[in-house]
């Protein structure tokens, strides 16, 4: 097997030393309403609240195209404590589409999407990885930006001053290395908010503006959850209320009813981080699901175990017993999966094109990243057996029960119930599992570039996991792969309380400090709240939010077409969709586990085993017997769902890795073509059934909502692209691309590529030669 | 007596062979007529074997001679077999207990039936039943596996190679030779040519509303290029094929070249095969031809009609200043070509025009590819190195060259260049770059009828060796001569419905059930080498063209996403990071896989559609049955009425 290309990684692992001096404050004074320059006076920085300027420079050239400089944009670089901010009035060359940010331009890189600062001085032929607090002997004719989001941005200071090149340049490196977690900007930007207005205050108390998202920061939603689910012997426990007991678990959280309050206090100590198990769901049939960390002491293991067990297993209505699935043992580990989405950004975006293309697939395989996915897919389907084919309740072990678990822990819902596949479901899944569960979101992502061993791209691997079963199922989930790489994005916005922490109690304690030291009137709260990702309306329009929905969903509630009647859907185990109906019957064979006993077709002797009948019945392990059975039945989208797990069936998941890259752009082509087409139908079946509604409620309707006459509000509309007019199939609009609704015009520049990607890729095509091929030749 | 009939049946077989031999034609009545008197003659025999097994008298229950009575009783009733119904002309020639090995679900005891059609077969005891519908023109090869001697259960059968990736194995009883007649059966009938039989197109009575062998027409589709023109004309030389054996009778040459030019670029063109025209633009009017290597030899021999011919061809759009010749093959490949007096057009010789290789393999290396790429993916997908695994098969390497080839024949073409394309002989290589690029540039060809219009011109009508290269009815597999260009080339087109969700009439299902009668010899579209052979064989009276089907029922054939767009060229993205291997083809035998029919997405945009309908016929009922109580209190402001409405959003992006 070929392994990716290691040494050449190591441009992103190099990394400077801790910076030795923190603070953003008092704010550098390169103001611009100082500096009038005539030429460009309207190049100024749209600056968030709480944000500022740090430093900037003039005539700079953002690279658009990597081997000529005829599209470059003429600008102002600027770098606050919250971006990289390229300004200018030259518009995107080629660009016809770009999906708008409210907190960002369209050039703009925040500083935590940072991954690596590169200045180079052509003439002297140098290049330096800037880090913070650092030195530059040369004067930089260009700065690389490494983007975590898989970016790079160049830009060139050819026409700029030196010394303003050089001082953004250092600015940039210290700034996205902040020492204290409380220098991340989400802390001026949330601070700000208390501080301003009574209205802009309302802004930063609010829980969301009307979010539908539960954060389970509270019992009632906890409440609601076990309800929802019908865990009756399962009860809200508030023993680590102001984090008494665990500083890494929720305040609230869920527990077999049997266990006191007392015990659980008691065994609390004998657990890694005092996390005592938490429940995480409850099948229909009774089996729950439930996540704990490892018990540290040997000696007190099995008493533990068998202590928890029985409080598990008496929650169980047949009082089955609890299977624990050690996930240490079986899953990657979070440096693996670290060093595989190294190689796999390396391959993707790092290495040129033309070149990585002939050994592209043993690349992919040898980063492992797929490898890894599939294991999450796999081992998450057998947990899945577990509970829904064997009933028994099942335990998620890891040490610290805070990153595979919870990978594994969400996939796992996922695949069983379809309330997670909806937006809100899908966001309160990622509050309960993730963000409440305590994920070290701040570790993980490195936040604080501060120790890259606890860097680990756990959540990504995650949102491809979910993919694939989209993929997979594209009509099972209410929600698009845009939203998952528009998720996976956010993770570098440092203003959401959803990515920002390592657990709640680190939140608390850091937002009570920073609201203290900055003397932040905080009113009721107790501490700053930042408000969570799912507040969507912060980073984007309403309209645009609509690129999250997925026409083809059908949820509860969402109508569907069953042998021709239309008909609602319930959730329901008998309610088969009509989508995977009719299977040739040739091809309703059963599988084997295990097919090596078969000699290949081309071996010379042509014997069979004599007991392959037998054989079967050895080799099918009874989880596979049950996905047997669950694949030769038609697909319930409203039920259980199982991944295809054969390797052959698992994808890249190209949106997100190949969406800069201008090369593997189709341009007009791509699933978002079908996509858009049935979007606009499904607007067009949205528009109809207003229309139906207004029948049936009766004539002219009071509320002005349903005023006739007027036209519904687009925000009312589900679908981004709209139908204008029935019956009209328009071909799909121009901009659409394979990236939509991202662009890789000026996000991906690597340096010295010659050639355009067109004529190198034609040019490309690789000879191999064989003897075979030269005596073979057709005459 | 009983002695007696086996003799006889022995005997009939051998006259049923040899009048085979000479009256191809008449066999399927003939053949009737001898099974009715067998079966007359045998009846009051019948009768006797039964009241004699009633007495177990273990002598007279020979097996061989109650099936000789089955065989020729069955075969004259048009039974359905266990769940298919019998195409119209399709009899049943033998049925028999069996065990097949399936892969999946390992022994699986059940029967057999074999037709001169298909093998079909239902396991007896699985629920639901395992089912194999295998057409015999799909069999690449049959084997006797074991002896009657071999140890072991299941160790004496046979085992089946089929061209459609995938194997069969069965099981029979040791005792009794049992193996031996099916063994025969099958291999006469899955390899009818090889046996003086007809193939079973030629005896299929199927009917359809539309006559497919009406799709395609050499003038309608010139015409609707825009030819002949001024530039190019029409030449009937080749009406009786005696330029060209391997050519359609109806070719399109430059204006300004002469018949007699014609003859003698001939000479110098490998198998006769000149440069023709295949596609025009229709604004920048130039021109895709198409041609078979020159004979340039070790020699560099050079032919000046040839030369001038080219130019010709390269004068025919006022803007090409270099024509540019599209060799197919390596470099390498042409030049070894020289030695056995091919090549390629030198740069002194050609003056006006540029060479440009594109690296694409010759059949051999593609029939290789592909072998290996079965060996992944049955009976099981390759699990611990799928990629590499997939990776070192070559298959989307070579997929990606034959594209970009295909690309840079059409970017030439939209820039107002004229080319050539050929690699040896012009009939592998080429048809799929000059098909691919057609497709590429012209929308007419994605659509459904135009794609058949593509597939009969470019490849069926241009003579790519179908016969040769699938081995239709041919018993001898390891012919050199087969190799799956065509199913490369339909895997290219189904790469581009992939990139290109909306631009395609046609769905995936087309492409599978192409590929599948690409093999299945029921229809006669894909039978036989060339054009002259196949009106040798009279293939468009006596056989049913596979369009037959396809038109007559076009509904699951076409893409519900399909939006029309007239003037768009398709650039797809030659790169591995797009292209994927077709699994909903290769690997559909498979059953862990869910099978589907359609695409989930397909489907539910079919569902929508549906449900759209429905809305809208609610909705006009309800203003219809509304108009008048709505009248009257019109005075409210709802006046608008909802179909307005309708017309009325309009919100541009």
């Amino acid at each position: 097997m070929q392994l990716a290309n290691h040494s050449s990684c190591k441009m992103f692992s190099v990394k400077p030393l801790k910076p030795t001096f923190k603070s953003y404050l008092p704010p550098l004074q390169t103001d611009l309403k100082k500096s009038p320059q005539p030429t460009i006076k309207k190049l100024e920085a749209k600056l968030l609240p709480g944000e500022i300027v740090v430093n900037e420079v003039n005539f700079v050239r953002k690279c658009i195209s990597a081997d000529s400089s005829k599209d470059d944009l003429w600008g102002k670089l600027i770098c606050t404590n919250f971006k990289i901010s390229f300004i200018t009035h030259d518009a995107l060359p080629l660009q016809k589409f770009q999906y708008r940010s409210r907190l960002l331009g369209e050039h703009d890189v925040p500083l935590a999407c940072v991954e690596q600062v590169v200045t180079v001085n052509d003439a002297k032929g140098k290049q330096k990885v800037l880090g913070s607090n650092q030195k530059l002997k040369f004067n930089p004719t260009e700065l690389i930006v490494y983007c975590k989001d898989f970016r790079i941005v160049r830009f060139r200071f050819d026409e700029a001053g030196p010394e303003s090149a050089k001082k953004v340049c250092l600015a940039i490196a210290h700034y996205c290395q902040p020492a204290d977690p409380q220098l991340l900007f989400g802390f001026e930007y949330v601070g700000k908010r208390y501080c301003g207005s009574s209205g802009d205050r309302v802004n930063g108390v609010d829980r969301g503006g009307g979010l539908q998202t539960p954060l389970f920061d509270r019992p009632s939603e906890w409440d609601r959850e076990i309800k929802r689910t019908g865990a009756s012997e399962w009860r809200v426990c508030s023993i680590n209320e102001g984090y008494a007991i665990s500083p890494s678990l929720p305040e609230y959280f869920v527990v077999p009813v049997s266990l006191a309050d007392q015990d659980l206090k008691q065994y609390s100590c004998f657990f890694t981080g005092q996390r005592v198990p938490l429940w995480c769901w409850n099948h229909s049939n009774g089996s729950a699901l439930v996540r704990m960390a490892s018990v540290r002491d040997p000696a007190q293991q099995r008493k533990l175990d068998q202590r928890i067990c029985n409080g598990i297993t008496k929650s169980h209505p047949k009082r089955s017993e609890a299977l624990k699935s050690d996930l240490d043992r079986t899953l990657p580990n979070i440096q693996d999966i670290q060093g595989a989405f190294v190689r796999l950004r390396q391959i993707c975006v790092i290495e040129p094109f033309e070149e990585s293309e002939e050994k592209w697939l043993s690349s992919i395989e040898g980063s492992r990243w797929l490898e890894y996915v599939r294991a999450f897919l796999k081992h998450s389907a057998e947990v899945v057996y577990m509970l829904e084919g064997k009933r028994a309740s099942v335990i998620l072990q890891e040490d610290e029960g805070r990153d595979l678990t919870c990978v594994v822990s969400s996939l796992v819902q996922l695949m069983l119930d379809p309330h997670f596949r909806s937006l809100t479901g899908f966001q309160s899944l990622v509050q309960k599992e993730w963000v409440m569960a305590g994920h070290r979101f701040m570790d993980r992502c490195n936040h604080l570039k501060k120790n890259d061993r606890e860097e680990c791209p756990l959540f990504l691997l995650f949102l491809d996991c979910v993919w694939q079963l989209m993929n997979q199922y594209p009509a099972a989930f209410e929600f698009t792969e845009t939203y998952l790489t528009v998720l996976s994005d956010s993770m570098w916005i440092p203003v959401f309380s959803t990515f920002l922490f390592n657990c709640p109690q680190q939140h608390a304690e850091h937002s009570r400090e920073f609201a203290q030291s900055k003397s932040i009137p905080l009113g009721e709260d107790k501490a700053l709240r930042f408000p969570p990702v799912w507040d969507w309306s912060q980073q984007f329009t309403l309209k645009d939010q609509a690129l999250f929905n997925s026409p083809l969903y059908v949820g509860k509630g969402a109508t569907c077409v069953q042998n021709g009647a239309v008909k609602t859907f319930r959730r329901s185990k008998k309610n088969y969709s009509s989508t995977l109906r009719g299977m040739p019957s040739s091809l309703r064979n059963g599988m084997l586990g295990d097919l090596d006993s078969l000699p290949r077709r081309n071996s010379l002797v042509l014997r069979l085993r004599p007991d392959l009948s037998q054989l079967r019945e050895a080799a099918e392990s009874p989880s596979e017997r049950f996905f047997r059975a669950w694949f030769s039945r038609p697909a319930d989208l409203q039920g259980l769902l199982l991944p295809q797990l054969l390797p052959s069936h698992l994808r890249l998941w190209r949106l997100y890795f190949l969406r800069w890259v201008p090369e593997a752009q189709i341009a007009r082509g791509g699933p978002i073509t079908a996509f858009h087409k049935l979007s606009l139908l499904a607007d067009e079946i949205e528009t109809l059934q207003r229309q139906l509604r207004q029948y049936k409620g009766g004539t002219p309707a009071p509320s002005p909502a349903s005023t006739p006459g007027t036209t519904p509000q687009p925000e009312q509309r589900r679908m981004y692209f709209k139908a204008s007019a029935p019956h009209d199939p328009p071909s799909p609009p121009e901009y659409l691309t394979s990236s939509f609704p991202f662009s890789p015009v000026g996000n991906l520049c690597r340096r010295s590529i010659l050639g355009t990607p067109l004529s190198k890729f034609l040019s490309g095509a690789k000879i191999w030669l064989s003897t075979e091929t030269l005596a073979n030749e057709t005459l | 007596m009983i002695e007696r009939v086996l003799e006889q049946e022995e005997v009939i077989t051998q006259v049923l062979a040899a009048d085979n031999k000479i009256n191809r034609h008449l066999v399927p009545t003939w053949h009737i007529d001898v099974l009715k008197s067998v079966d007359k003659a045998l009846s009051p025999l019948l009768e006797f074997t039964d009241a004699l097994s009633v007495q177990n008298t273990k002598k007279i229950r020979n097996r061989r001679l109650n099936r000789c009575f089955r065989a020729s009783r069955e075969s004259l009733k048009m039974e359905p077999l266990a769940d298919v119904p019998l195409l119209p002309g399709e009899e049943r020639v033998i049925d028999k207990d069996i065990i097949y090995m399936c892969p999946f679900s390992g022994a699986l005891k059940g029967k057999v039936f074999i037709t001169n059609y298909r093998l079909f077969f239902k396991s007896a005891d699985m629920d639901p039943a395992v089912t194999l519908n295998v057409p015999l023109g799909a069999i690449n090869r049959v084997e006797k596996m074991g002896g009657a001697s071999s140890r072991g259960e299941n160790s004496y059968g046979l085992d089946i190679t089929c061209k459609d990736v995938r194997n069969l194995r069965f099981a029979l009883k040791q005792e009794g030779h049992s193996r031996r007649d099916i063994f025969e059966i099958l291999f006469r009938y899955a390899f009818p040519l090889s046996h003086g039989l007809p193939l079973f197109a030629f005896l299929s009575q199927e009917k359809f509303e539309e006559n497919g062998w009406n799709s395609y027409s050499p003038m309608q589709e010139f015409r609707r290029q825009g030819l002949p023109n001024d530039k190019w004309r029409i030449t009937f030389l080749n009406q009786s094929y005696e330029l060209c054996d391997t050519y359609p009778t109806i070719l399109m040459v430059p204006y300004k070249a002469t018949e007699e030019d014609l003859r003698k670029v001939a000479t110098f063109r490998s198998r006769c095969r000149i440069p023709v025209l295949s596609w025009i633009h229709p604004d920048n009017l130039a021109a895709i031809t198409r041609c078979s290597q020159p004979l340039v030899g070790m020699s560099g021999k050079r032919n000046k009609d040839d030369e001038r011919y080219l130019d010709i061809i390269r004068e025919t759009n006022g803007t090409t200043s270099k024509l540019t010749i599209f060799d197919a093959r390596p470099n390498v490949n042409a030049v070894a070509n020289k030695a056995t007096g091919g090549g390629y057009e030198g740069d002194d010789a050609y003056q006006n025009a540029e060479l440009v290789f594109l690296d694409i393999h010759n059949i051999h290396v593609m029939r290789e590819s592909l072998k290996k790429l079965k060996d992944i993916v049955y009976p099981n997908v390759e699990e611990s190195h799928w990629l590499s695994s997939l990776e070192s098969t070559h298959w989307l390497e070579h997929i990606k060259l034959v594209l970009s080839g295909a690309i840079q024949v059409a970017d030439k073409i939209s820039s107002g260049n004229s080319v050539v394309v050929h690699c040896s002989d012009g009939w592998d290589r080429t048809a799929q770059l000059t098909s691919l690029a057609m497709l590429m540039l012209d929308s007419y060809y994605r659509t459904l009828r135009g794609f058949q219009v593509l597939l009969e011109k470019e490849w069926i009508s241009f003579g790519h060796k179908f016969a040769s290269r699938i081995g239709h009815g041919d018993k001898n597999h390891a012919d050199a001569d087969r190799s799956p260009i065509f199913v490369q080339f339909i895997d290219c087109v189904w790469q581009m419905t992939k990139q290109f969700p909306t631009a395609f009439e046609f769905n995936e299902h087309l492409l599978v059930t192409v590929l599948d009668h690409l093999y299945s010899c029921r229809y006669g579209t894909f039978l036989y080498n060339c054009e002259s052979v196949r009106d040798a064989n009279e293939v468009r009276t006596k056989t049913i063209s596979l369009w037959s089907l396809i038109n007559s029922d076009q509904t699951s054939y076409i893409n519900p996403f399909y939006a029309a767009e007239s003037s768009r060229v398709l650039y797809p993205v030659a790169s591995m990071r797009h292209l994927e291997l077709w699994v909903t083809y290769y690997i559909r035998w498979n059953p862990r896989i869910r099978q589907q029919q359609q695409s989930p997405v397909e489907q539910r945009y079919k569902e929508l559609l549906a449900l759209r309908d429905q809305y809208l016929k609610k909705l006009e009922e309800l203003q219809l049955s509304d108009s008048t109580p709505h009248l009257a209190n019109s005075t409210a402001p709802s006046s608008a009425s909802p179909t307005q409405r309708v017309t009325h959003l309009h919100t541009p992006f």
